[in-house]
């Protein structure tokens, strides 16, 4: 009798667990839920401004201008009530907008660095100091999303760019030996031409099979282990199921700056050695004057540390700084200690110079 | 009772020594792949490999493209080209669109910062 009841218990408990199993990897969790409005759309670009928790006399009068990569949604910045970096940064008083880039289409195969970082980022900069009320701001770009801030800011130094801050950014490529990524799409191996002359844009897939590839073992059995091992833990699950939702949607980049980011970047280094045409105008990262605060993750396995490591020497501004933090190049924002690590690090830095400065 | 709690234990004693020596397996397996990505081999291997895919699938690609042009031509809709010059069309009025809404908000912060843009300005102006 007493097994039979130990049998039925084990085989509901089996059940519960494969339950949650099956829930979280074939569901959508609820991300993204922190309030915003819409301020201005162009094409598939968004610029959204987070609803203050505080009020206007207790802000920053800088806003915060979040810039994501172009090949993955920038909900990564407020991944989960509770475990959000918007979430945070509304707390500390910063009045925060997003840039989300959206979903290029067949129709926007030939849009560019050019497009992105002279057309859309400032029409959208222009919107957010007209909402504000604002002269000067704050901008946050995090992989290649820290490439286009710094092209704006190189390119832009007076536009009223007062912070800049780069996450995890892949700006020097001088040594390919150290990067996976300058391995594989290397002339000998990969014909990025005919890979665009066959999609248009670089299908979502093959980005995120590129981004797997670099940790197969982690990413496609390490993962699920994990998973499998906190089946009883809610919270665990919970967050595995946000960052799953999240890692598995995946958005193609437009061919033209896919081609850009390959044969510029990848293959010629033409950011770093001051060579790289944008529109006519030439990227000297030596122009950059804003406040910088750099910020790499040591065990980043995309953009390795020597990729974000030479910036701060090159530019000119006089308040610069560099922070090493233990973790991946996900991880550091939205692993389970990044609101313990990061991110006060970043409204540390970020807050000391967000003040309203004396008028002259 | 007792017989019942040491089974419990064993179990989980197995289980966890299983996990550690799979964590442990696995740690090792990861290392290896991540040296082996890193070979030009695999680099070699990958880019053969997507090479030889986009040849085989490019004739089929660029016959049914032609087809699809002719079976839409025949029906009288238009081709993927023509949506695509349509949507990028609607993209430079937008682009317009912003243009105009820019100078829009230039000239409203003018007119709140001169006189005439405030309630007490115009009254002046009336009274004038």
């Amino acid at each position: 009798m007493m097994l039979g009841a130990k049998a039925a218990d084990s085989v509901t408990k089996f059940d519960e667990r494969l339950m949650t199993l099956v829930e979280a990897m074939t569901t959508q969790a609820a991300i993204a839920q922190t309030p915003k409005g819409l301020l201005w759309a162009l094409n598939k670009a968004r610029l959204y401004r987070y609803v203050p928790v505080r009020p206007a006399g207790q802000r920053h009068p800088v806003p915060l201008l979040l810039v994501f990569a172009l090949m993955n949604r920038p909900y990564i910045m407020d991944l989960r009530p509770g475990h959000s970096f918007v979430e945070f940064m509304l707390g500390r008083g910063y009045d925060v907008y997003l840039l989300d880039w959206g979903v290029p289409g067949p129709e926007d195969k030939n849009l560019k660095f050019d497009d992105y970082t002279l057309d859309y980022l400032p029409r959208a900069i222009r919107k957010m100091k007209a909402v504000s009320g604002a002269e000067e701001f704050s901008l946050l770009g995090w992989c290649i999303g820290a490439i286009l801030v710094t092209v704006y800011a190189a390119l832009r130094p007076d536009a009223g760019l007062r912070n800049l801050l780069l996450l995890t950014a892949p700006l020097d490529f001088s040594k390919p030996e150290k990067i996976t990524f300058a391995h594989w799409v290397g002339e000998r191996y990969f014909d990025v031409n005919k890979v665009l002359a066959a999609f248009g844009n670089m299908p979502g897939e093959m980005i995120d099979y590129g981004a797997k590839a670099l940790k197969p073992v982690e990413n496609y059995i390490g993962n699920y282990v994990k998973l499998c091992d906190s089946l009883e833990n809610p919270k665990a699950v919970e967050s595995w199921h946000a960052m799953n939702t999240w890692v598995t949607d995946n958005i193609p980049m437009a061919g033209a700056t896919f081609r850009q980011l390959i044969v510029d970047l990848y293959r010629n280094d033409r950011l770093m050695k001051g060579t790289w045409m944008i529109r006519g105008e030439r990227v000297d990262v030596s122009h950059i004057r804003a406040n910088l605060f750099t910020l790499i993750a040591e065990a980043d396995h995309i953009t390795p540390p020597c990729q974000s490591e030479t910036i701060n020497e090159r530019v000119e501004s006089k308040d610069k700084e560099l922070l090493r933090i233990p973790g991946g190049h996900i991880g550091i924002m939205a692993g389970s200690a990044a609101a313990k690590t990061t991110w006060p690090r970043i409204d540390q830095w970020l807050s000391a110079r967000s003040r309203k400065l004396p008028r002259r | 009772m007792a017989n019942e709690q040491t089974n419990d234990g064993n179990a989980s004693e197995a289980t966890d020594a299983w996990r550690q020596v799979r964590d442990a397996w696995l740690e090792n397996w990861a290392k290896v792949m991540v040296e082996a990505v890193n070979t030009d081999a695999y680099a070699k291997a990958t880019g053969t490999l997507l090479d030889s895919y986009l040849t085989a699938s490019g004739p089929v690609r660029e016959a049914m493209e032609k087809v699809m042009l002719s079976l839409l031509a025949q029906l009288s809709m238009p081709s993927r080209a023509d949506v695509l010059g349509v949507a990028e069309r609607m993209t430079n009025i937008e682009m317009r669109l912003d243009d105009m809404d820019a100078k829009l908000d230039r000239i409203e912060r003018l007119v709140s910062k001169s006189p005439m843009g405030t309630p007490a300005g115009r009254a002046k102006k009336r009274r004038q």
